[in-house]
């Protein structure tokens, strides 16, 4: 649907087979997708794994991207996503041996950074909002998960969910008239 | 579906995140590709969510992006080697086929050599068991001949018209005795001559009939058989047997006249 022109360009030599072309796209992208991979396992080894997989099947399933049909960002985020999910669902048992490692150790852990924080505008939403995108977006729930982890009712969270975007989509845009304010005002004098 | 739907219901959303079933994906995607000003909102939706996840990015470590090369190396270098190894494989890999072919051949050559020799002891078999049976059907026929013949013959002396005469050798050979059968009816004369002594080569029997005082000639006589057909002679009044040169006489010689009976 609307693919930058170097995505575009990348993405045509990746079909072509350029390896040197999905490590353009991972130097873009890899930072949006771990963000996600690490928030959803929350374990920074299993996430480099997971990493490293999304974007070998990206290399191996770029004949099946469309691009009319949405951006190659949503297109990995679901690949990441799926990744991630079954990769817990694998290792669900190893998780739990894990945890209790961490309470052995919580020196370490304490110098760990924390990456389930969120930041940019997100932050700045109302907590419920922020909430709801999180549990979607970053930690790969359902809608149905999602409001049963929030503890309201479905509808509701729909519409946190929606009032989460729309405010999302008018900070951007906030920020965007300020950015553009800020150029002319650099102009002009 | 209609767009209000999409929308009330969030379904556009769920798509972006994948939580959409096939049949919803479908339609949405039939929606978006309809409705441009819905395809505008996914679009912004799709922008805010990636500038979300960008706010938010982590950066992995420099590891994942060196173990992603190796590994897509790798899978290059197995392919390469795989490639190779199948070049360099290849004479192996014919070796191998022309042994197995070599193989197959040797069974083969082994199995039509075993399944010659069985056909050659079959013919053998067959060629006994053909000859066995003709020696078989031989002795069937001969045994039906004789059968027949000797039916034949016992039917000649086991008939009420059947005149039974012994022939006793006289004194130029007593030890001589020949059994001749005469069916006046049917004007036939058997002979059994098991009971003359045999001669030497330049001699042989012959048998005489007389009428009215002529001495007619029915026949030779082979010694030591049983059954000896002579020609009938009417009004015989007498039957004689005279010691002759080889191939008969057309007249007796009556002083080598050896046996005869009245009949």
């Amino acid at each position: 649907m609307s693919t930058k022109a170097g995505d575009i360009l990348a993405l045509e030599r990746l079909r072509n087979g350029e390896k040197d072309a999905l490590y353009s796209l991972y130097d873009k992208y890899s930072g949006a997708l771990y963000g996600v991979i690490l928030r959803m396992c929350k374990r920074e080894d299993l996430a480099n794994d997971i990493l490293q997989d999304t974007f070998v099947k990206i290399w191996q399933k770029i004949g099946t991207y469309d691009s009319q049909k949405g951006k190659f960002y949503t297109w990995a985020y679901r690949i990441a996503k799926n990744t991630t999910l079954n990769a817990l669902r694998k290792t669900d048992n190893l998780i739990q041996t894990e945890d209790l490692n961490v309470y052995d150790n919580k020196s370490a852990e304490l110098t760990k950074p924390d990456y389930t924080a969120l930041n940019g505008i997100l932050k700045k939403l109302e907590p419920h909002h922020r909430r709801a995108l999180e549990l979607v977006y970053f930690q790969g729930l359902t809608h149905r998960e999602a409001h049963e982890e929030m503890g309201v009712p479905l509808g509701t969270f729909k519409s946190y969910v929606r009032q989460a975007l729309k405010q999302l989509r008018q900070r951007y845009q906030n920020e965007a008239l300020l950015v553009l304010w800020f150029i002319e005002a650099l102009a002009y004098g | 579906m209609d767009k209000k739907k999409i929308i009330d219901e969030g379904l556009l959303e769920l798509y972006l995140l994948g939580e959409l079933g096939d049949k919803e994906v479908v339609a949405v995607e039939k929606a978006l590709n309809e409705d441009m000003e819905l395809r505008e909102q996914y679009r912004i939706m799709e922008e805010d969510f990636e500038r979300m996840a960008f706010e938010n990015a982590v950066d992995p470590p420099e590891k994942v992006k060196q173990s992603l090369k190796s590994s897509l190396e790798s899978e290059n270098k197995e392919v390469g080697v795989r490639q190779l190894n199948s070049a360099s494989e290849s004479p192996t890999f014919q070796r191998s086929r022309l042994l197995v072919a070599a193989s197959l051949a040797a069974l083969f050559a082994l199995g039509s050599f075993w399944l010659y020799l069985r056909w050659q002891t079959a013919e053998e078999n067959l060629q006994l068991l053909q000859q066995q049976t003709a020696e078989m059907q031989s002795r069937i026929n001969d045994l039906e001949q004789n059968y027949q013949e000797t039916n034949m013959r016992y039917q000649q002396i086991n008939n009420p018209n059947v005149v039974p005469l012994v022939l006793v050798g006289n004194q130029l050979l007593p030890e001589s005795k020949v059994i001749a059968y005469l069916n006046h009816a049917t004007k036939e004369v058997v002979v059994n001559s098991q009971g003359l002594p045999t001669l030497d080569a330049e001699k042989v029997y012959q048998m005489w009939a007389d009428v009215e005082g002529e001495m007619i000639n029915m026949g030779l006589v082979p010694t030591n058989q049983q059954w000896i057909s002579l020609k009938y002679i009417d009004h015989a009044e007498s039957l004689n047997i005279t010691i002759e040169p080889p191939g008969g006489n057309d007249h007796p010689t009556v002083e080598n006249l050896i046996s005869n009976v009245i009949l």
